[in-house]
């Protein structure tokens, strides 16, 4: 029996006068440590659905629930949950509140009722580990783009969450931040937090995921290992997505007979690759 | 507005405790209001403008022309004081139009000057704060004195967002120059009525946002934050103390001689 973390039943929840970005029925389940992504087209309700998760939304029909308990949306139990399912925004310009770097990451510590000493040792542990040591003197304002992505991951991170939602990390990042960010995901999953993740990035979902999620108008249209999920065309075309470059270029070679279509499916370009150079 | 916030963070006297700058420029501010004398003034923006230029370690040129925006204004409001209307002429100088003098006297060229050297030295105490220390240590020392907590948050998220907009607002600008949006007169009146609305539309959008943003951590009604202080320096707040005392002396001097 797998453990689970996070459990939504049946959410609904919609803006007001709005139907796009709402949420129909959705169920999903979230085992403890793992790192899942959450694909969908624009306003399909992922947004909506990670406001819910942090209690900042309250769906109007349904529950979810966190290590089996349903929400409690009370003063104490928001804090609670807050501090333990924290979400990094995707424009850092809507997260970042403060000119100073320190001042920002220190906020959300605070607000959890730690001691000034403890949060000021947190604070700086945080900044020595996400590597944010080079520009912390630096005004927020004066920041790029990966930079501040770093600084609103170690808002959350600060508060030692047991569940990161990410939105979208590597929009309007470069190469360089990209690769930072994902080793940034990396570490985290290794210290056991689960990750949650909505990116557009299907080739990035195919070889980090262990699980994916599509949605689609609010609802999970399939979920499962991405392997199974990217394999189904008609489903990707559904949700505004493509297939991830390994997976059509491995299952056209297995349809030419080039590939032996029983070896296990690639999910990073370099094991494809080796594919390749073992028929020689 | 900018210019001055890129640098005051690169300012050598940047890591000085902010405490320390904070007294020194208000302490001389007072001297100089309550003097009211040119000698006074003369020396504190000798002693300003060698502490921010040599000290602080910003551009010469770029300070005399940042202490020209305020010249400027008070060149023009003392006129109405040196320049009179009269039908007798005044001892410095009287051009007749018409039956009437347009005419000045030496006093009140020299009350002139003594106004516009106060003021002037008091701008630049106010300029060796701000293009010496950041904005947030700036609140730091206010929150220290107890300023009002409400008003502390709002300059903190304001100052935060003049950037955001200011950065929306010329990407928007980009754009419409990008569409010939200023071709002419009527155009460019009309991208900026565009423009005003946009950026009051975008303010709200990213007011809402950043307070989900806050409380999804557990934003409690009152923003708390550590402060990153650097500690204070005996030499430096010896010689502070050195230089206000001595400013003083001469400010009392001066009243008692006068």
């Amino acid at each position: 029996m797998e453990d689970i973390i996070l459990k939504a039943d049946d959410l609904y929840f919609s803006y007001e006068g709005e139907k796009s970005h709402s949420l129909n029925g959705l169920s999903l389940e979230i085992g403890r440590g793992k790192k899942i992504a959450f694909m969908g087209a624009n306003g399909s309700g992922k947004s909506t659905f990670f406001l819910c998760c942090n209690g900042i939304l309250k769906p109007s029909k349904g529950t979810l629930y966190l290590d089996g308990k349903p929400y409690d949306y009370s003063r104490k139990g928001l804090l609670k949950l807050r501090q333990r399912v924290g979400i990094v925004f995707q424009d850092p310009d809507n997260q970042l509140f403060s000119a100073s770097v320190y001042q920002e990451i220190s906020f959300g510590i605070l607000n959890l009722g730690v001691p000034e000493e403890e949060a000021k040792r947190e604070v700086e542990a945080v900044i020595e580990k996400l590597e944010i040591t080079p520009f912390r003197h630096k005004p927020t304002h004066a920041l790029s783009g990966g930079q501040k992505k770093q600084v609103s991951i170690a808002d959350i991170l600060v508060m030692h969450p047991d569940i990161i939602i990410l939105d979208e990390p590597a929009a309007a990042l470069d190469p360089k931040h990209t690769t930072l960010v994902n080793r940034i995901v990396n570490q985290l999953t290794e210290e056991g937090i689960t990750v949650m993740m909505s990116t557009h990035d299907v080739n990035y979902a195919l070889q980090w995921a262990d699980q994916v999620f599509l949605f689609k108008e609010g609802r999970v249209l399939k979920s499962g290992d991405p392997v199974q999920v990217f394999s189904d065309k008609q489903l990707l075309l559904e949700t505004n997505l493509e297939q991830p470059a390994v997976l059509e270029l491995f299952y056209s070679l297995c349809r030419k007979g080039i590939l032996d279509s029983s070896l296990p499916i690639p999910r990073k370009l370099s094991e494809l690759e080796g594919y390749i150079s073992a028929l020689k | 507005m900018v210019i001055i916030d890129r640098l005051c963070y690169n300012s050598k006297l940047r890591y000085v405790n902010a405490g320390e700058k904070f007294a020194f420029s208000v302490l001389t501010l007072i001297a100089c209001v309550i003097s009211r004398s040119i000698r006074i003034s003369c020396l504190v923006l000798i002693m300003t403008g060698v502490l921010t230029v040599w000290k602080g370690g910003i551009p010469v040129s770029r300070y005399l022309r940042l202490l020209t925006i305020p010249l400027v204004f008070l060149i023009l409001s003392t006129l109405a004081i040196v320049l009179n209307l009269s039908g007798t002429p005044m001892d410095l100088f009287a051009v007749p139009i018409g039956s009437v003098y347009l005419t000045g006297s030496r006093d009140s060229l020299a009350y002139a000057l003594k106004l516009i050297l106060t003021a002037l030295a008091s701008v630049s105490c106010l300029y060796f704060l701000s293009l010496n220390t950041p904005m947030p240590d700036i609140l730091n020392v206010l929150r220290r004195i107890h300023c009002p907590r409400l008003i502390l948050e709002l300059m903190l998220l304001i100052y935060r967002f003049i950037f955001v907009l200011f950065e929306i607002s010329s990407a928007i600008r980009t754009a419409q120059n990008s569409r010939l949006g200023n071709r002419d007169y009527r155009t460019s009146m009309k991208s900026f009525s565009a423009l005003v609305s946009a950026l009051f539309i975008r303010a709200m959008k990213k007011s809402n946002a950043l307070y989900d943003a806050m409380e999804s951590r557990c934003y409690d009604g009152t923003i708390h934050v550590l402060d990153e202080t650097f500690p204070p320096r005996k030499r430096e707040i010896c010689w502070i103390l050195f230089f206000e005392a001595a400013l003083y002396l001469c400010v009392a001097a001066e009243k008692i001689v006068l």
